[in-house]
């Protein structure tokens, strides 16, 4: 699904990523953690060209996105991303939210793009929000319509980028909640994270970041309990 | 002080149709001023490096000189050069127009960049286009926080519309000042079409806070 190459990234002189490559199959769900400044978030928007790539290859689905001749902007719609503040468009209520990009990009009917994205809001649970307006939901709400808003473009594959850290610490795990039931749907998912949990139990891998290079991988049991490299070790020190 | 009202009375039809003379090219000029304007804040903001000279230059061209300047050069010099015989409305609405849209443009590129750069993000992940999403997403936002400082260059430029009785159109200014040479009284008449423009500009205030009322609904 997700094929990556010898992928660099470099602001100016500061190089934030360095040699990653990576293969991440159909319905795999892959956790990226790393300490802060490791280049993840910036490896994840690279994903879907927020961050055009320095040197290397992306393809996502067969598309090389890294070519020229791709409609980056075609190829977006099937990469759906999850933002850490949430990023709804105020002016819009939540159904008009998730109805936007149907209407304006795929160009489906009213009655259809709504009846989606009515059975999405009921599956993040928020049916009676439909008409509120964003700033008017508490912060888990927002990430739920979020991912709703993002799944509304029936993506191939879900981009999640610390989607939890934004939140007050009784919010998470509905958020959470629905990220796993999204996993256990098939979704392909790369996730950005500092939940460990989440990591360790919904993801099929783990990928540890660390100043730019891709340190270690692997299954998450294996990856927490006795990871290889010193690095990996610290940071789990630190945080556990 | 000796202050006659009543001699100002049959004028006061000649001098109330100079509302209409006088909103008729302000209109005009807010409506032009405001699509060249965006344009203009487009290409400051764009990415293609001619556009955003060309933008600039003419921002600081127009916002440098006088705008009595202005309206002098496309009225008279117009003809000269070209020979064509150019209208005061015409000559009005150019300068006015032209000269608002330098300022609109710095009130809406302030405006868009002020919306959250996350706002562009979450539309490009979208797969949204960029047309599209400066017109659904961006400047409905940006409009919404640059609506304070739009009002206030649309009541500027109202008041300043009285720079046209320089060339000559009967507008409401011109209309007070004909008034006044005709009775040997210029003051009742000044007095009355200034209460006219006070009375315009407040009709204008009112408008914005119904408009901003209305746009920020999703606060």
């Amino acid at each position: 699904m997700i094929n990556v190459e010898h992928l660099y990234k470099r602001f100016g002189k500061n190089e934030v990523l360095k040699d990653i490559s990576i293969d991440i199959k159909q319905g795999e769900v892959v956790s990226v953690i790393g300490p802060s400044g490791s280049g993840k978030s910036t490896f994840l928007r690279c994903i879907n060209l927020l961050e055009t790539p320095t040197e290397g290859k992306i393809s996502v689905a067969g598309v090389d996105l890294t070519d020229k001749n791709t409609n980056v902007t075609k190829a977006r719609e099937k990469i759906g991303m999850v933002f850490q503040h949430f990023h709804l468009f105020p002016h819009l209520t939540v159904l008009e939210n998730l109805t936007y990009a149907p209407l304006k990009v795929k160009r489906l009917s009213k009655a259809e793009a709504e009846e989606k994205a009515l059975v999405l809001l009921d599956r993040v649970g928020l049916s009676d929000k439909k008409d509120s307006y964003p700033n008017s939901l508490s912060g888990g709400q927002k990430q739920r319509v979020a991912i709703a808003r993002a799944l509304a473009m029936e993506p191939d594959l879900m981009l999640f980028d610390e989607p939890t850290s934004a939140l007050d610490p009784e919010m998470v795990k509905e958020v959470l909640d629905v990220m796993k039931d999204l996993a256990e749907s098939g979704m392909t998912m790369l996730v950005v994270t500092h939940e460990m949990g989440f990591a360790r139990e919904v993801a099929d891998r783990v990928i540890f970041l660390d100043q730019g290079l891709l340190i270690e991988e692997g299954e998450p049991h294996a990856f927490f309990s006795q990871p290889k490299s010193e690095r990996a070790k610290d940071f789990l020190d630190k945080i556990l | 002080m000796n202050l006659d009202w009543s001699q100002i009375v049959p004028y006061i039809p000649f001098m109330l149709e100079g509302i209409w003379v006088t909103l008729q090219f302000v209109i005009v000029s807010i409506v032009i001023g405001f699509i060249i304007g965006t344009v203009l804040a487009l290409f400051k903001i764009g990415s293609m490096k001619p556009l955003r000279i060309f933008a600039d230059f003419y921002t600081s061209m127009f916002r440098g000189t006088p705008l009595i300047l202005q309206l002098m050069i496309i009225y008279l010099a117009v003809p000269q050069l070209t020979g064509y015989d150019i209208s005061p409305f015409l000559s009005a609405i150019l300068a006015f127009g032209l000269n608002s849209s330098a300022y609109v443009s710095e009130i809406i590129r302030a405006g868009i960049s002020a919306v959250d750069k996350g706002q562009t993000e979450a539309a490009m992940a979208l797969g949204v286009p960029y047309r599209q999403m400066m017109i659904d997403i961006i400047l409905p936002q940006a409009l919404k926080n640059i609506l304070p400082a739009l009002m206030n260059e649309f009541i500027t430029l109202t008041k300043e519309s009285a720079i046209v009785s320089t060339i000559g159109y009967l507008d409401l200014m011109r209309r007070g000042q004909v008034v006044g040479a005709n009775l040997y009284r210029p003051f009742e008449p000044l007095l009355f079409i200034g209460l006219i423009y006070w009375g315009l500009v407040m009709v204008l205030s009112l408008m914005g806070k119904w408009v901003e009322g209305r746009l920020s609904k999703g606060d």
